[in-house]
């Protein structure tokens, strides 16, 4: 392999930080959530940059199951997003406070 | 050379769109510019010989779940955000400081590490092919296989439920 895993490493830490500023900047609760993608691809393309390395699929196992989590977060964060935000006129989650104590 | 140039070309695009992710202001520009990030980053599944997993890549995330994101963004509509204060207020430094902490963990850790072979070995056994994934899956990971049709399982019951509350709390069935 003519790339060195270390720079897919620096792609992947890269892009999980890229996602972790988002999820800090940002207060649309979609936007959280686009930003968390980012995060788990991150997570996926050092998954499988270890399994090209040690060239065992057990690395593409881990990333198929973190591709089915990340489906199942979405289909639950966006049914909480549009039942929570849907009788209210902001987006943004600094508005909730229904619950606190 | 070829793997260089794919290489350079996706981490390019991978870190272009996911910078507008970020820091595009319009919800449903940033979800479009997530889709030039999994197309990216399933580029770079093709590089490291995992073309079954570039395949659910593109499928199942730039397929149906950033479809999703836009209709719930179309759905729900322009609403705006409001600036008038910050629930984090100051503990927004100790956030920010955790990103800063946790990304210069990580620069050490990849550039420090010495783990694992120096060189990575030839392609010689065909790892990324759906025959050895399914392999892999039911002979050493049964456990997980089973565990991931169960979270399946309650993230579709759990949709339901949340969308049988809502439409009772518009006064429907």
């Amino acid at each position: 392999m003519n790339v060195p895993i270390s720079a897919y490493l620096i792609l992947s830490l890269a892009l999980l930080v890229l996602g972790l500023v988002g999820v800090m900047r940002r207060r649309n609760p979609l936007m959280l959530l686009l930003s968390v993608e980012l995060m788990l691809n991150a997570g996926n393309v050092a998954l499988i940059g270890f399994s090209r390395q040690w060239d065992d699929p057990s690395g593409q196992v881990f990333a198929l199951v973190v591709m089915v989590i990340a489906a199942a977060e979405v289909v639950i964060g966006l049914g909480l997003v549009v039942s929570i935000f849907r009788s209210r006129t902001n987006l943004d989650v600094d508005e909730l406070s229904s619950m606190k104590g | 050379m070829g793997e260089q140039i794919t290489f350079a070309v996706a981490a390019i695009g991978a870190l272009g769109f996911g910078i507008g992710v970020v820091f595009f202001r319009d919800a449903f520009r940033a979800a479009v510019s997530l889709i030039g990030t999994l197309l990216s980053v399933a580029l770079l599944f093709v590089a490291l010989y995992a073309p079954f997993a570039a395949a659910i890549q593109v499928i199942v995330y730039a397929g149906a779940i950033v479809v999703m994101f836009l209709f719930v963004i179309a759905y729900l509509g322009e609403r705006g955000e409001i600036t008038t204060f910050d629930r984090l207020d100051r503990w927004q430094v100790i956030g920010w400081l955790g990103v800063a902490g946790l990304g210069a963990f990580g620069a050490i850790a990849v550039l420090d590490s010495t783990a694992g072979p120096a060189e990575t070995a030839p392609a010689t056994t065909d790892v990324g092919s759906p025959a050895s994934i399914g392999d892999a899956f039911l002979s050493g990971h049964l456990l997980a296989f089973e565990v991931t049709s169960l979270v399946l399982l309650v993230a579709a019951v759990g949709a339901v439920i949340l969308a049988k509350s809502a439409v009772q709390g518009e006064g429907g069935r």
